[in-house]
């Protein structure tokens, strides 16, 4: 028995770094820097500048992406595009994560500060969002209103300086394009305020709003590509856009991406209701379950990961060494008093930084995850030892067993059969708590979800899909942590 | 002259502020079956699980085959507890592992036993103490007596210089307590040492070559069964018989 317990370990170890492996090979999840490679950062949830093409190879295209293939190729390049949350986009190009950013982004005062910019190779226009009717079609009109704004952004600059002169005005800061639409739906904001590119894309999925040009508003300061300060990037870039912009190449990719179509299928009018067309995802329903693995893996290697390093923090805690107990105590108290987003955040963006090694976001979701989960697991594992009859420790020492055997065949079995309720807990949790990782844009369920809504300007329906898997996954677990059970549970 | 197995030396043992065991000397020879006698409380079992060190003596020396075990300095407690098997009142047999996994694991783990050997050793011993039959069942399923003759033959499965039972048959309802006392008889006759912590004043009586009476944490009593029961030299000695039988 105890022979074929080993043999699951070793094939779920080995299944766990194969996958690991595949996954480390995918360039969406892990960069490979190589010097004959330019590593481009966007935030593909903006199209048609940069979006997931749901196709069977899951690219992000765009009219950024296009202008950067140009450069890259002009340069002798290769271009490796890897993606964040826009707020993530800074950050990534301060810890060399990326060499460039992409992302309709403004070069702003502020931004210059910390980032050198290319030249502007777009001009966009803002647009105000409201509901037909509202009759809201410029800044004037938001007095006493509402109004939502992408955090970071160059809107969020404008509508801060009108705010000054219209006092009544209230700002709500929002992080993600998508989220901003559904604010004016849910009404919660009266309006909001977009690049035109995107507002057509939305009104048109969202027939009950209306967006309109501020043109008394002076014009946003055009998009550009980020680098880090200082970057060795600025000048060739600048050489090869000026071209493109003298040649006639950006209108031509202009035409490509602004003339068609957007990426949408519009829907009929409805006056209330969510007005829920599941029928609109169906196509991309094989884009989201690519997500499945994704979230499936990190769940397995944290959870195993942080059984490892839980068991190793009990032994710390019932060695009755004064200075490792008072370490595993204080670690875990520090890692249940925070918030696992922070813990997140700090671990991805601060580990180059520190150790100039370029965590990806798998290894940095797996790590934080570890720890986290280590330090509630230990106090599990902890209790589920000490639940062991005494009597077992009392007749391994009487036989001469040695202490780590004693624990490894003797105890840690009957120990693992009290807690496996609280590990299938513990589980399910980093299941659904796998869904935090999307913040450093890795591409598991539910990003993958929002991927496929930004692309089409809709928000339930991916939502609800990606809820309805999460749920499958979690019964699904339950189910085979009952059949465990039952096996651990046959010797009695 | 027989050889000394263990030996103790003003044997103390204290938890906390109560005493409950006040220097006790004595000695086992091979080949004694030693019964363990005394009311409750009075130091009886302590004083067995002193002997493999389960307890750690407040004070005092034990030796065992001349060396002391009980030096600061006598760091291979594991080494010397294979030599010196126990059986418990509460069986204390591996749940999750099947009978004779419970009788071979040690021999094979820690002893470094051939595993076929183990396997058909623990096989013969499971026959000895009548339960070959259960050799792949786990222990869950079987009576309290069927589990006490288990954990007998994984003492016995160490091939020790001497088992200690602490009060072996306690825990087991009464038409269950003759079978254990049965493969304990058996065992005394094949001359391997015991000491055996009971209430069986009849078992001791009959099977025993040499009985300890311990009274509140003093050797009270050290002499012969026909003796101890026929004459006994204490008050509470007396006390104490005319109580049990």
């Amino acid at each position: 028995m105890t022979k074929s317990r080993r043999r699951i370990f070793t094939l779920l170890f080995g299944v766990m770094v194969a996958i690991a492996i595949v996954i480390s090979q995918n360039p969406l999840l892990a960069s490979s820097v190589g010097k004959d490679t330019l590593r481009m950062i966007t935030s593909p949830d903006y199209p048609p500048f940069e979006y997931y093409d749901l196709g069977a190879e899951r690219k992000i295209v765009g009219f950024d992406i296009d202008i950067a293939n140009y450069i890259a190729k002009e340069l002798g390049f290769k271009l490796e595009v890897m993606e964040s949350d826009f707020s993530g986009l800074i950050p990534a190009l301060q810890a060399n994560r990326a060499d460039f950013a992409m992302a309709s982004m403004n070069p702003t005062p502020e931004r210059l500060q910390n980032l050198d910019f290319s030249l502007i190779y777009y001009q966009g226009k803002d647009t105000i969002i409201a509901p037909i009717g509202s009759h809201i079609t410029k800044l004037e009109d938001l007095a006493g209103k509402r109004v939502g704004v992408q955090l970071g952004t160059t809107q969020e600059q404008s509508v801060k300086e009108i705010a000054v002169k219209l006092p009544s005005l209230e700002i709500k800061l929002l992080s993600k394009a998508p989220d901003m639409i559904q604010e004016i739906k849910s009404g919660r904001v009266d309006a909001v305020i977009l690049g035109d590119t995107v507002a057509r894309g939305f009104t048109q999925s969202n027939p009950e709003l209306e967006f309109h040009e501020l043109s008394s508003h002076k014009p946003a300061g055009g998009s550009a590509i980020a680098f880090a300060k200082d970057s060795s990037l600025v000048a060739p870039f600048n050489q090869v856009l000026q071209k493109m912009l003298s040649e006639g190449e950006v209108e031509k990719l202009k035409t490509k991406w602004f003339a068609q179509k957007s990426p949408t299928t519009t829907s009929k009018p409805a006056a209330k209701g969510l007005n829920l067309d599941l029928r609109r995802i169906i196509p991309d329903i094989p884009f989201i379950l690519q997500g499945i693995p994704v979230s499936l893996l990190f769940t397995l290697l944290s959870l195993f990961f942080g059984l490892i390093w839980g068991t190793l923090l009990t032994v710390c805690k019932i060695t009755g060494i004064k200075p490792l107990i008072m370490f595993a105590n204080a670690y875990t108290s520090v890692f249940r008093g925070t918030p696992m987003l922070l813990q997140l955040a700090l671990v991805y963006y601060a580990t180059p930084q520190l150790t100039g090694y370029d965590i990806s976001a798998l290894q940095a979701g797996v790590l934080t995850f570890t720890l986290n989960s280590g330090a509630y697991l230990s106090e599990t594992i902890r209790g589920g030892i000490q639940a062991v009859d005494k009597g077992q420790t009392e007749a391994a020492l009487s036989m001469g067993v040695p202490y780590y055997l004693m624990m490894t065949d003797i105890i840690m079995p009957q120990a693992l059969k009290n807690i496996l309720p609280a590990l299938v807990n513990e589980a399910i949790g980093l299941l659904k708590d796998s869904a935090l990782v999307s913040t450093l844009g890795m591409v598991e369920i539910l990003r993958s979800a929002q991927i496929v809504g930004a692309n089409k300007y809709i928000y339930f329906e991916p939502l609800l899909f990606a809820g309805l898997i999460y749920y499958v996954l979690v019964m699904a677990l339950t189910r085979s942590a009952t059949t465990l059970e039952m096996r651990l549970r046959r010797s009695e | 002259m027989s050889e000394t197995i263990i030996r103790t030396e003003f044997l103390c043992k204290s938890f906390g502020k109560l005493e409950v065991l006040k220097d006790i000397s004595t000695q086992v020879l091979k080949g004694e079956v030693v019964a363990i006698l005394g009311p409750s409380g009075s130091g009886k079992s302590t004083f067995l699980r002193c002997l493999n060190l389960l307890e750690r003596p407040t004070r005092g020396h034990i030796y065992f085959n001349d060396r002391e075990i009980t030096h600061p300095t006598s760091t291979n407690i594991a080494k010397i507890r294979q030599h010196l098997a126990m059986v418990f009142q509460h069986f204390n047999l591996f749940p999750h592992m099947t009978v004779l996994e419970n009788v071979t694991y040690a021999p094979i783990k820690v002893k470094g036993v051939d595993k076929q050997k183990a396997l058909s050793f623990g096989l013969e011993l499971l026959g000895k103490v009548g339960l070959a039959e259960k050799a792949d069942v786990f222990p869950a399923k079987l009576s309290g007596g069927q589990k006490q003759r288990v954990a007998i033959a994984r003492a016995l499965a160490m091939e020790p210089e001497m088992i200690l039972f602490d009060e072996p048959t306690s825990a087991l309802d009464p038409e269950m307590v003759k079978e254990v006392l049965l493969v304990m008889q058996g065992l005394a006759q094949t001359g391997i040492t015991m000491a055996i912590v009971t209430h069986e004043m009849a078992f001791a009586k009959e099977v025993a070559s040499r009985i300890m009476f311990l009274d509140q944490g003093s050797l009270a009593e050290d002499t012969t069964p026909s003796e101890f029961f026929s004459s006994p030299k204490c008050e509470r000695a007396k006390q104490f018989l005319e109580k049990m039988l």
